[in-house]
């Protein structure tokens, strides 16, 4: 793993923007960084990245069959109770699942360390799917990179397949939402709504403000077209909190992420593999904030709410003293301790890598730097290639 | 190769082919919809002259297809307003209806499958003022443009419904590229509340995703 200084190119911003992609600066700042890129060899990615992916997908299914036949454990996870039934009855049905996206420590040296898994309402797809790949593409075209180098990177077609084999019979009609006034969130969702157009859908769009409840009990868009499929870019502990939270169940519509993700897409679950797997190779050790055992974590470690996005309320401590934190709003369900991991760092610069998964299989790698140990959604976003 | 071999963006219509990769292994009959040459030269993974060869073969099946009709009127009765130009057929004067694009079927990046000219919309399938967001799309660059000039690829909207926009072939069949919101069918239930989700991230300033 290497990190590797590059021109841009000069017309960057027109390059990227033909592509569709909207947000590569965000308030005035760099979001697409193209002036380095991280290489890595084949066997980096195939044994480092991509089989421990895997292995912890799998492990998380098996805590997903735990956690539902344990009261306790859906309570420490501060999931509401009056949603498990629901959530259970989608595990049983076997709803499937679309991508979620791991964030590893990872320097090339040790095993990668899972820091969270983003199960439930990833972004920066987008630019990993395609602007990544384009930006391989070129550059091997100018002669910037070696041509025969490759990237991590089947997520298109991935999704595309995905989308297809999400439910039964399809073709079937897919709506998408998101909240209004995210240019990044809509971004996402335009990608995933293309994807799904191309997996032969019929995919439409609506705002989350807009749905509304049919006298039958079943959702809406805002045309009044019943929802029967629905791709939400919205978290689901929201969605369990809010005025419809009552009408999910009876709502005869199959949600992606299915319900079963919220076990997944909440801090708690890192202080539960440990639980599971304690010294497992890929797991750093994560106790419940209260625990006892928390003595047992390094002097060096990170507070995070169970809830929590985008590094907010995050906080990085070294013997007591708070170095680092991202002010936000999480917090109030209570907080678990995580060993902190060592992240790579290259000319001040420390980078989290993000590994993707498209129906629980691994295939693709985001890279997002910043110039603190926190990755925050001001982080910038870095190619990468393996080395031919 | 660890990398998608070809990605196709609808929405922008843009087919971006990998450099290189095995073949043969995906036969999905994925099809990507250029506008207008312009378009096509713009996304710039096709080279000028294949994007050429590509309008030239589309253009020369569809005068061949098209309906062709005696005067403008004839033909705008069917296509809608703006959406016919005239043309030579057989040393006759003619109308057809404008060249809206062209639609290509993912197997022509492997070297096979025409080019499949794309018609304006019927009026039947949209008809004037039609609220359908396919048909805006389809109506508003259709009188604006004619042939293969302008018209430019269509992006997604801001508005609620998404980007889509709706054609014909030659053959009478529409084609929605990118669906969009056009009202489904009727349901013989009614809306009973609206708004129910949202809340939480308006009172939260971070996103709601990670």
């Amino acid at each position: 793993m290497r990190r590797i200084k590059l021109a841009p190119r000069p017309n960057w911003q027109a390059e990227v923007e033909r592509l569709g992609f909207a947000f590569h600066t965000i308030d005035g700042e760099t979001y697409w960084d193209e002036s380095a890129a991280y290489a890595f060899t084949l066997e980096e990615i195939e044994r480092d990245i991509e089989a421990p992916t895997g292995a912890i997908e799998q492990l998380c299914f098996a805590f997903i069959e735990r956690a539902l036949g344990s009261e306790e454990i859906l309570t420490k996870l501060a999931i509401p109770d009056m949603h498990w039934q629901f959530i259970r009855d989608s595990w049983q049905r076997g709803d499937r699942n679309l991508y979620g996206r791991l964030d590893l420590a990872y320097d090339g040296k040790g095993p990668a360390k899972l820091l969270e898994y983003n199960a439930d309402t990833p972004t920066a797809l987008f630019e990993s799917s395609v602007v990544q790949w384009d930006w391989l593409e070129q550059a091997m075209a100018r002669d910037a990179l070696p041509a025969g180098c490759d990237q991590f990177n089947s997520l298109h077609e991935r999704l595309i397949a995905a989308f297809g084999a999400l439910r039964q019979p399809s073709p079937y009609r897919l709506h998408l939402t998101c909240v209004q006034n995210s240019n990044e969130d809509k971004g996402t969702v335009d990608y995933l709504q293309d994807c799904a157009v191309q997996a032969g859908l019929d995919a439409r769009f609506t705002y989350i403000e807009e749905i509304g409840l049919l006298t039958d009990g079943r959702f809406c868009d805002g045309s009044n077209v019943a929802i029967e499929t629905l791709f939400k870019l919205y978290p689901w502990e929201w969605l369990f909190r809010e005025n419809y939270a009552n009408a999910l169940a009876g709502a005869q519509c199959q949600f992606v992420e299915p319900p079963w993700k919220a076990i997944l897409s909440n801090k708690g679950l890192l202080a539960c593999l440990w639980e599971m797997e304690a010294g497992h190779p890929n797991l750093l050790p994560a106790f419940f904030e209260g625990d006892p055992r928390c003595a047992s974590l390094s002097p060096r470690h990170v507070r995070k709410p169970l809830y929590s996005r985008e590094g907010a309320n995050i906080e990085l401590f070294e013997r007591g003293k708070v170095l680092d934190s991202d002010d936000g709003p999480y917090g109030a369900e209570g907080h678990i301790l995580q060993d902190a991991a060592t992240l790579a760092s290259f000319d001040g610069n420390y980078a989290v890598l993000g590994s993707w998964l498209v129906a629980s299989e691994p295939c693709g790698l985001c890279i997002r730097e910043d110039t603190t140990p926190i990755t925050k959604n001001t982080s910038r976003f870095l190619p990468h290639y393996i080395e031919p | 190769m660890k990398r998608s071999t070809q990605i196709g963006l609808a929405a922008v219509g843009v087919v971006l082919v990998a450099s290189f990769w095995p073949r043969g292994d995906d036969s999905s009959d994925e099809n990507l919809v250029y506008n207008s040459l312009a378009d096509c030269r713009a996304a710039g993974q096709l080279s000028a002259s294949q994007c050429e060869q590509r309008f030239n073969e589309a253009s020369a099946n569809h005068l061949r297809d098209a309906k062709k009709f005696t005067s403008t009127s004839q033909c705008e009765t069917e296509y809608g307003s703006g959406s016919c130009q005239s043309a030579v057929w057989n040393g006759a004067q003619v109308v057809i209806p404008a060249l809206a694009g062209i639609m290509l079927a993912r197997s022509f990046a492997q070297g096979g499958g025409a080019a499949q000219p794309l018609l304006p919309p019927t009026n039947q399938a949209c008809p004037p003022g039609s609220q359908a967001e396919g048909c805006q799309q389809a109506r508003s660059s259709s009188s604006s443009s004619s042939s293969s000039s302008g018209g430019g690829g269509y992006r997604s909207s801001s508005s609620s419904s998404s980007s889509a926009r709706a054609y014909s072939t030659s053959s009478g069949a529409t084609v929605i590229a990118r669906a969009g919101s056009s009202p489904g069918s009727a349901t013989a239930t009614s809306v009973s509340s609206r708004g129910g989700f949202g809340s939480t991230s308006h009172s939260y300033s971070s996103s709601s995703s990670s």
